[in-house]
């Protein structure tokens, strides 16, 4: 059963149920009005362990790029000893060509609160930290009056529980980042909370264990949040209906997705669609075609750091199985960047390797060089300065760095290697015709 | 990233006698967000975000009075404010403009408006115009993909911009 009506933008107009020019903040008292809250009644008339193992039956997948299954991340969490506990919601949302999280904090904040306050109650944890980055401003300041509307509610802060139900007060505090890319991955994200630079942490131990000053962690990013809410409230069997089973007999990728694309089409936009629709579909059926009538070129699979989908791979399925099936490293945040037959691929590679040159946050050694060289690289490339031999220099150097090769602590540097590899690799006559060719000096032995 | 690099040992910060860190803020930040977390570092991020706010830059006296509040040292300070691009040690203009230049933007034309921008402004980007007006900065995904190009004017994201609409758009700002 494909989606039939909106979830997560069931306050959102959305094409094709809405308008998006009708789109407004959802306030308190109108979300209510429509049903919102609700949700966070039944699950607070549930047992804690009831509600994480629904979500584990929904088999929700983490909606930040990795796709770890949200239920199982919840079960990694220590039992409680009477210390505190944290949540760290996951607003970050840096990854160029990705803004569906935005279109949550612009209209309906209230849908990731509810699912905050659920998520705490079922994970037994006291404090959330909404951490949003820091160019989002007008988003802090709606995010940041619907957590104060839910301070009034009882929500949070309420010394006689959620909702005057329960042992369990919780505290919402908005974080703002400053202009990080690195703040976004998840351990980054917690020193960013804890006022320090933005460097990832070794792992293990692993937030859940030891995150936030220590203690038991979860981070979750906004959409796997929103989505918790409507799986309290229709169940785990309804989830399940929507989306597909995996055709290479690996995990299913359940559930509505909110898909931004953007690039050469006619509608860029955020679209709810079931997980597993094709490329091609999401954008001739809701992006409304290429402009310009012009044929496609390519597309970023899912935020730069996944790499690009190749000309042949139009037709190519938006689920989690997209990485084994299409050679890209995975469907990451589901927001396609598509690229008409004028793109210049090599500007592509050119312009994503110079985001991860200045976003690489100088702790590891291959990914902070790396980075700098494979612009470098690029830059030489696109001038036609350069030699067929730096175009295998360019590879060689892409493939050492991140947590695959094992040089990395955090996977910034595995989005620049898949991103820089995929796209030579998928166009590499474009850049063969750029480079000039490479003599090997051959000297005649003297006898 | 910044990685600062000066000359530590023989740097005086200049300093003025009115402090940064007034009674009434530090009284807010006591009561309202140094509670907010374990450890009063937590409190570092949004304390900075008030005084480049307020003052444009964060002036080092502002780092060192910072440090004395959350009783931690001037060094933690400077450690987090280097690695964050949106605090600055030097003042930036008055409307800073920052365009996005990531892949959705560049392939749809931002490079026009960034020229633009260079050409009217008179600056290179990360630079300050001499009168203090405009900064303009090369900024990389503003999470605005379905506006491309898009730039944010101090906060206020303007997207699908041409260079009429940005023209109209700086003219109109206040002095």
């Amino acid at each position: 059963m494909p989606v039939t009506e909106p979830v997560l933008c069931h306050r959102i107009p959305t094409p094709p149920w809405g308008d998006p020019a009708d789109r407004h903040l959802v306030t308190y008292d109108e979300y209510v009005k429509s049903g919102g809250y609700q949700a966070l009644k039944m699950a607070l008339d549930m047992k804690p362990a009831e509600i994480v193992d629904a979500v584990k039956e929904s088999q929700l997948r983490g909606r930040g790029g990795a796709g770890f299954p949200c239920g199982l991340k919840w079960t990694f969490l220590p039992e409680p000893d009477g210390g505190r506990r944290y949540l760290a919601v996951n607003c970050d949302e840096a990854e160029p060509g990705t803004f569906k999280d935005r279109l949550l904090c612009d209209f309906d904040p209230h849908l990731v609160l509810e699912g905050i306050a659920i998520t705490c109650h079922a994970c037994r944890l006291d404090t959330a930290y909404f951490f949003i980055r820091g160019e989002y401003h007008h988003q802090a300041e709606t995010v940041q009056r619907a957590i104060d509307e839910a301070y009034e509610a009882g929500i949070f802060g309420n010394k006689k529980g959620i909702l005057g139900k329960g042992d369990l007060s919780i505290e919402c505090y908005l974080h703002r980042g400053a202009g990080a890319y690195i703040c976004g991955e998840e351990t980054g994200l917690l020193e960013a909370v804890e006022g320090k630079r933005g460097w990832p942490r070794v792992k293990p131990p692993f937030p859940a264990v030891s995150g936030l000053f220590g203690r038991p962690t979860i981070v979750n990013n906004v959409e796997t949040l929103a989505a918790v809410t409507p799986i309290v409230l229709n169940g785990a069997e309804w989830f399940t209906k929507m989306g597909c089973d995996s055709s290479i007999g690996g995990p299913p990728s359940y559930g509505p997705k909110l898909m931004g694309v953007s690039g050469h089409v006619n509608k860029p936009g955020v679209y709810e669609v079931d997980l597993g629709i094709p490329l091609r579909k999401l954008v001739d059926d809701f992006a409304g075609g290429m402009r310009g009538g012009k044929a496609y070129k390519g597309a970023i699979a899912g935020g730069v750091s996944m790499g690009i989908l190749g000309p042949d791979q139009f037709d190519a399925e938006m689920d989690f199985d997209i990485g084994r099936k299409y050679d890209v490293m995975g469907l990451g945040t589901a927001c396609p960047t598509i690229f008409d037959e004028d793109t210049d691929m090599v500007a592509v590679a050119r312009n994503i390797a110079r985001f991860f040159k200045n976003e690489s946050c100088g702790q590891c050694t291959p990914c902070r060089e790396g980075a700098q060289w494979i612009y470098k690289l690029l830059c030489r490339i696109e001038s036609g300065e350069a030699t067929s031999k730096d175009l295998d220099l360019l590879l060689e150097i892409a493939g050492s760095m991140g947590i695959m090769p094992g040089t990395t602590i955090c996977g910034l540097a595995d989005g620049n290697n898949w991103a820089v590899r995929t796209i030579v690799n998928k166009y590499r006559s474009e850049f063969e015709s750029r480079v000039k060719p490479y003599f090997v000096p051959v000297t005649m032995g003297a006898g | 990233m910044a990685w600062i690099v000066k000359p530590s040992a023989t740097t005086t910060i200049p300093r003025r006698d009115k402090p940064y860190l007034t009674d009434k803020m530090k009284k807010h930040y006591r009561a309202e967000i140094i509670p907010r977390y374990e450890r009063p570092q937590g409190a570092l991020m949004p304390i900075l975000h008030d005084v480049q706010h307020d003052h444009g830059h964060i002036p080092y006296q502002a780092m060192v009075e910072i440090a004395q509040l959350l009783e931690i040292h001037p060094a933690d300070v400077l450690d987090t404010v280097s690695f964050y691009e949106e605090y600055t040690t030097e003042p930036v203009g008055k409307y800073v403009v920052g365009v996005c230049q990531s892949i959705a933007c560049e392939v749809c034309g931002h490079q026009t408006i960034l020229d633009h921008l260079r050409r009217k402004l008179e600056i290179e980007p990360h630079e300050t115009t001499k009168d203090g007006r405009f900064t303009l900065l090369a900024m990389e995904c503003l999470g605005a993909c379905e506006g491309a190009p898009c730039a944010l004017v101090n906060g206020d994201r303007h997207d699908n911009l041409t260079i009429e609409s940005l023209d109209a758009l700086l003219d109109a700002l206040p002095d």
